[in-house]
Order: C-alpha cells, then sequence, then structure tokens
C-alpha cells in the first residue's frame, strides 16, 4: 500500500509542479525555491503540507529578517530557468554546491552530505567493485548522478563497469524498483537514502563512500547582499540553537549538520 | 448538363441479358398477410402482394401509408412481425401458428437476395469507388464472377444508361439524376428477377426525374418485373400495369391504372387523387 | 560536453523515442480496431468491459498508467520484473492509445449513413465485406484529421516514458541541461521534436491528399 502511495505521491507532485505558486504578499517576501520530491530537505508532509529541514530553516530565516515566506516548488529540471526568471531568490533544496561553485553566489555550508550504494540487505554487492555487471539506479540531475557521468573528477569510469544505469525523475520511482528486483543498487545522497531506508526496513548502505560534498544555497551571482543577510540570519539561528532544534527533527540527516555556534569557532 | 433527350436516345433496345423473358406467368414475389409495427404503431396490416413475372406495379399512397415499408420489408431490410414472403419457389419469411415469425437460413437467404434488387431514393451509391467500379463491385465480390465479363457486361449497362463517358468519374461529380442511372445499373448488373424502386425521383429536380423516368418506362417495354412506389401519378398511370392505393397501412384500392385513375371506386383514392391535382 | 558530443548523443536518443513511436502505432492502430467491435459486441459484459477499459484509459495519467503496468506484475503478483521495462512502457503506450483509436474509429464508423449499409445488404454483401470493402475505406478517409492529431501527440507523449527510466531524447536534454547548466539540450529537444512532427504531418497530408479523388 504504501509504495503505490509512493506512486500516487509522485503523479501528485507532478500535478503540483505544474500548477506553479504565485502569491502576492506586501513587505519583503523572500521565495524559497525549492525540490518539492527530495525528503527530508524539502517534501511534501503527512498533512499535505509543504515541509522539511530546508523549508522550516528557511522559514526560521524569514521569522528572523522580518521576511513573509514563500513557498516556490520547482521542477528539479527547471531550478535554473526559475532562479534567473526571479521566480524565486534562492535554490534551497539539499544544494549541492560542489563542482558549482562558479555558477551561483553561495551561501555557507550548512550540511555535509555523502553519496552511498543503497543495497537491499542480503545482497551480493558487498564493495563498489562488485557492482560490475550490475543495473544501477539514479534520479536524474542529482549529485549522485553527476558523480557517476564525471569521468575525471567523480565516478565515471566505476558507472563504466555497471550493465546499465538507469536514470529515473524521482528516488521514489528508483527505489520502488529496488524493491521490485527492476534494478539491483541506488547511488543516492546518504541523507536521502537514510530517509527512503527510515520508512522501509532491509536496506543497508555500503561501507564504501562513492563520494562526499556540501549543501549550501544558491544565490544569483548578483545577489551578494540577501546572500550576506541569509548568512548572518543563519549563524544567528545556529548561536540561539534553534538550528539545531530543527535538525533534531531529522535524524537522518542531524549528524551531518555542519554549522557550529559562532562561539566555538 | 447534358442533354438528357440525347442520352436517352442511347438507350434502346435492351438485351436479352438485362431482361429475363422467359416463361411470362411465373409469379416472382408472394407477400401474404404481412404484418409490421414499429414500437407499437400498427405500419402494415394484413398485407397480401403478387407480382408476376414482366409486371409493373406501382404504388402510389400518402406518406406515412406504409409504401415504403411494404418494399422495406420485401427486401428485408426491416423484419416482419407476421405473414410469409415467398420468392419464386423459395420460402423467405414464414409465420407459424403460434404466431412466431421465421426467416429461411443464411444460405438459403443468401440465395433469395439475388432475386431482387433495389434502387434507393438517395441512390446510396459507394462515394469512394468510381462509375464503373460501383457496377462492377458486387458480381465480382458476391457472385464471384469472372472480373472481365463482369467489365465488359458493366460497359454495356452504363451506355445504355447513356453513361458510358462516365465510367471512370466518381459519384460526387455526377447529377442526381446520372448517379441514379448508375443505381440502376449496379441493381440490372445482378441480374434479378424483380427490381424494387422506392421513390427513385423523390431526392431530384423536375428535369433530372423524366431522364430517370425514361430509363425505367425502357425497362418496363423490355418486360423487366418490377415493383415502385412512386409519387409521379402520371409516370404510375402510363408505364405500369397494375396500380395499388395504400393508405394507413392496408392496401385500399388495386387494379387497372385506367380504372384507378380514371374510375377510383374507393371514397378515399378519390380524395387523394383530387389532392395530388390541386398541387 | 562539446556541442558534436551533446548532438550525437541526443541524437541516440531520439532514435529511442522513434522506437517506442514506431512500435506504439504498429501496436495501437490495429488493436484499436479490435477495442471497437469489442465494444460493439453483442455480448453485452464484454461491451462494459470495453468501455471501462476506455474510461481508465483516457481518465487516468498515462505516466501513472505505465507505473502500474511495470511495478503491477511485482507489486500484486510477486512475478520478477527483471528486464520488463520496455516491455511494461510498450503495454502501457499500446493500451492507451488503442483506447483513443478506438474512440475514433467508433466516431468514424457512427458517422456512415445507414444508406451504405443497406445498399451493401441489398447487394449480397456480407458483414465482412461490407465493413472490409464499403465501411473502412470511408472511414479511414473521414477519421484521417483526428488520427492525425494523435500521432502528433503521440511523438510528443514518448517523453514520458522517463518515468521508467527509459532515456528518450526529452529525459536526455533534462540530464545533460542539468549536467551542463545549459539550456542548449532542450533547444536540440525541440527542433527534433518539430522535425519529427513535421514528418508525420508530411506523410498524413500525403495520405489525406491520395483519399481526396471523392467527397
Amino acid at each position: 500500500m504504501k509504495k503505490f502511495l509512493a506512486i500516487g505521491l509522485t503523479v501528485l507532485t507532478l500535478a503540483m509542479l505544474l500548477s506553479g505558486c504565485n502569491t502576492k504578499k506586501e513587505g519583503k517576501v523572500f521565495k524559497h525555491g525549492f525540490d518539492l520530491d527530495y525528503p527530508p530537505y524539502s517534501y511534501i508532509d503527512d498533512n499535505g503540507e509543504v515541509g522539511g529541514f530546508d523549508v522550516e530553516l528557511c522559514k526560521a530565516v524569514c521569522e528572523y529578517n522580518g521576511w513573509t515566506y514563500e513557498a516556490v516548488p520547482f521542477n528539479w529540471d527547471a531550478k535554473d530557468a526559475e532562479l534567473n526568471a526571479g521566480n524565486c531568490d534562492c535554490i534551497w533544496s539539499g544544494f549541492t554546491r560542489n563542482g558549482r561553485e562558479d555558477d551561483y553566489t553561495w551561501s555557507m555550508s550548512y550540511s555535509d552530505n555523502t553519496q552511498m550504494i543503497l543495497v537491499p540487505d542480503g545482497s551480493d554487492i558487498t564493495s563498489l567493485e562488485d557492482l560490475a555487471g550490475k543495473a544501477v539506479g539514479v534520479q536524474t540531475a542529482t549529485s549522485a548522478y553527476d558523480l557517476l557521468q564525471d569521468s575525471e573528477e567523480g565516478q565515471g569510469e566505476l558507472c563504466a563497469t555497471f550493465a546499465s544505469l538507469e536514470i529515473y525523475d524521482t528516488y521514489t520511482i528508483a527505489f520502488n524498483d529496488l524493491q521490485a528486483g527492476g534494478i539491483d543498487a541506488i547511488a543516492i545522497d546518504i541523507t536521502s537514502g537514510n530517509y527512503l531506508m527510515s520508512g522501509n526496513p532491509g536496506y543497508h548502505f555500503l561501507d564504501e563512500e562513492l563520494g562526499s560534498e556540501q549543501y549550501a544555497i544558491g544565490f544569483r551571482k548578483d545577489d551578494t547582499e540577501l546572500c550576506e543577510q541569509v548568512n548572518t540570519a543563519l549563524q544567528a539561528l545556529v548561536d540561539n540553537g534553534t538550528y539545531d532544534a530543527i535538525g533534531q527533527k531529522y535524524p537522518e540527516i542531524y549528524e551531518f549538520l555542519c554549522l557550529k555556534p559562532s562561539n566555538a569557532q | 448538363m447534358m442533354n438528357s433527350d440525347n442520352e436517352v436516345s442511347k438507350m434502346t433496345n435492351f438485351s436479352e441479358e438485362t431482361v429475363n423473358t422467359s416463361n411470362p406467368e411465373k409469379v416472382i414475389l408472394t407477400m401474404n398477410k404481412i404484418q409490421k409495427s414499429f414500437d407499437g404503431l400498427v405500419v402494415l396490416k394484413d398485407i397480401n402482394l403478387t407480382v408476376r413475372h414482366g409486371e409493373v406495379v406501382s404504388i402510389i399512397g400518402p406518406s406515412g401509408s406504409g409504401k415504403s415499408t411494404l418494399l422495406r420489408c420485401a427486401t428485408f431490410l426491416e423484419k416482419i412481425d407476421g405473414g410469409e414472403i415467398i420468392y419464386l419457389d423459395k420460402k423467405a419469411v414464414t409465420t407459424s401458428f403460434s404466431g412466431k415469425v421465421c426467416y429461411t437460413g443464411k444460405a438459403e437467404m443468401k440465395e433469395i437476395k439475388k432475386y431482387f434488387g433495389l434502387v434507393f431514393q438517395q441512390f446510396n451509391l459507394f462515394p469512394h469507388h468510381s462509375v464503373l467500379k460501383n457496377v462492377m463491385e458486387a458480381p465480382v465480390n458476391v457472385l464471384k464472377r469472372d472480373k472481365a465479363e463482369v467489365e465488359k457486361e458493366a460497359r454495356i449497362l452504363l451506355e445504355k444508361m447513356g453513361l458510358a463517358d462516365k465510367a471512370d468519374q466518381y459519384p460526387c461529380n455526377l447529377s442526381g439524376g446520372q448517379q441514379q442511372r448508375v443505381a440502376i445499373a449496379r441493381a440490372l448488373a445482378m441480374k434479378p428477377e424483380i427490381l424494387f424502386f422506392d421513390e427513385p425521383t423523390s431526392a431530384l429536380d423536375p428535369e433530372l426525374t423524366i431522364e430517370v423516368l425514361k430509363i425505367i418506362r425502357q425497362l418496363a417495354e423490355e418486360k423487366m418485373t418490377m415493383v415502385i412506389v412512386t409519387h409521379e401519378m402520371s409516370f404510375a398511370a402510363n408505364v405500369s400495369n397494375r396500380v395499388i392505393f395504400m393508405d394507413g397501412g392496408v392496401i385500399v384500392e388495386e387494379g387497372d391504372p385506367k380504372d384507378v385513375f380514371g374510375n377510383p371506386r374507393q371514397e378515399r383514392t378519390k380524395q387523394f387523387l383530387k389532392s395530388y391535382k390541386e398541387e | 560536453m562539446t556541442f558534436g558530443t551533446m548532438l550525437s548523443t541526443m541524437a541516440a536518443g531520439m532514435l529511442k523515442t522513434i522506437l517506442l513511436f514506431v512500435l506504439t502505432l504498429l501496436g495501437s492502430l490495429p488493436l484499436g480496431m479490435i477495442v471497437v467491435f469489442l465494444k460493439k459486441s453483442k455480448f453485452k459484459p464484454i461491451a462494459w468491459i470495453t468501455d471501462i477499459y476506455i474510461a481508465v484509459m483516457r481518465g487516468t495519467p498515462l505516466m501513472l498508467q505505465l507505473l502500474v503496468w511495470y511495478f503491477g506484475p511485482y507489486y500484486l503478483f510477486g512475478f520478477s520484473i527483471r528486464g520488463y521495462k520496455f516491455t511494461a512502457l510498450l503495454i502501457g503506450f499500446i493500451m492507451n492509445y488503442a483506447a483513443y483509436f478506438a474512440e475514433i474509429y467508433r466516431s468514424g464508423i457512427d458517422s456512415m449513413p445507414i444508406g451504405q449499409y443497406e445498399a451493401a445488404e441489398i447487394l449480397g454483401y456480407s458483414k465482412i465485406q461490407t465493413f472490409m470493402k464499403i465501411i473502412l475505406p470511408q472511414v479511414i478517409k473521414r477519421i484521417l484529421p483526428s488520427v492525425t492529431n494523435e500521432v502528433i501527440t503521440l511523438v510528443k507523449d514518448t517523453s514520458l516514458a522517463s518515468a521508467l527510466a527509459y532515456s528518450e531524447v526529452f529525459s536526455l536534454a533534462k540530464q545533460i541541461s542539468a549536467s551542463q547548466t545549459s539550456f542548449m539540450p532542450f533547444l536540440i529537444a525541440g527542433i527534433f521534436y518539430f522535425v519529427a512532427n513535421y514528418v508525420v504531418a508530411w506523410i498524413m497530408n500525403r495520405i489525406e491528399k491520395s483519399m481526396q479523388y471523392y467527397k
């Protein structure tokens, strides 16, 4: 049942992406651009509301700066178009800065991220070498995907040993396919992988990491002032314990949160 | 538009191939006690009709009198609710004492259908086939006859219809009168024992009506057995051997055209003919 | 990634798009005709089931149908679905498009004047002969514009195959665009689709013209 719910959610997500979000409010409105299907950073929660660590943290930043929060969920493929068109003020959705350093104005990194290989318990795959000749799934336009496509600094050579790399629109479908036996393993961010496994026992990560990176908030290149305001707010939220309190609600990513109070730095 | 007189002048002398003239007293069609109603509304009440070889029977009557329905029942386009229909020696439909109507088997019905042809008010030519193909298709596909032989006959038929030069045209390029003549050729190509006409000129302008009526008159002279539902009173009077006046689902009066038109016995017939003259 | 590499990668994706497109048409055009016959079946349960099938195919998103065709056998019956993706895609697309084509065929058949059937019956045509020689040729002419619309929609709908990780041209465009931070792949995909549909429209137009010899 849960699996079909997941399929249903995927369809619902698409519908919501199409409808977009355009409400007008007075005062400074901070438009938070994010991927609606990237748990636990951003997703639809059990009440059908937009939720996730990034959403809550962004709302806290808005409250701190006296801004009105506006959610701008989008299709992840369209993130650059949305940002450049001014539909959102930032991309804040478990967004990897590594490899994109020059493309955006980046906030401080607020979370570490590692790419892992997720396999079913009892799988004969125990190391990255064992993936040779296997079918591996990944979500399109994610850091794990970029890593497997990058032959120079990433894992492109490893990817070449796979029987096939299956590229999905969402990890939800990829995970369904892994459960159903359509593929052997999934290359995924550790946090997203933890989230998937938290609701579905019987899976584990390989010990070997596929790669690692940092999450930060991407702004338009000329938006340095806005970036500074968010950075200041973030540091204040770390110092007053809000960052930690929100993080504790998301145990699967808590250990990767990397911002420290200013007196500890 | 072509000069219709000129066309018709070519249509003399239908050959033996077109019209079967043997056995003049042979009964072609017998309809006994035909009953038909639509949703409880009685359209035909106990109709009896016998047509002998070489006879031309005209059926006249006001609209809604059941004359077209009678033709559609005779050609099995409508199923009757009671009575019997016999073509030559083959019983197509019988009704048991308990009132159960029984149509004969598929194989025999297929044979019976070869005995008759029907010319529709709306022609119903096949628009995607050329004139020649319209005439040839059924003999080739249904009778499984040799194509070259059928084509030869079809061209002769079209020539007699004054349409030799239209063989490769499509129906949409023909006038209504020309289309109806193609429809007659199509029916004749099947070499039927009897030909039914369901208001063959009602969809035509007066000048086009003439060319179609001339063809039917020609067929009558060739002793083609025909049953014609028509509103053309003078035509019915001149061409047919027998006129049937129908009203309210019954045959009111029947007989020699001279008697029916000249000296009708029934009041309803008189009224009907009078209303026609007034028009 | 050079422009040449981008173009050749996406051309390979376009071939997969065309493969899916052609196989779907080959399957759904004839299947649609069978569906019409089932829908017109005198045995009512078959007609009802066909009605439900058409309603579901037209009333739910194709993407959802693709997921159900692929995952259904595993979740419902526990079958192994290894290597079944492309088959599931084909089943999904063919079943969906057959429903749409069936409705187009049905509207065409229903629009035929009764006189054509009656003329054929009087001339002694069997039911099959009447359909094949008289009705169908005229129906094809009548429905061609609607079929053209549907075929062009199919070219674009193939992008939904990305739901089952099928690397057709549009999902490749998304992938390359994301990794290269460039809009160019979408532009290339757009041109590919446009050219493909231009060819489809040209072919259909030729077929329509070839049937204009009668009205």
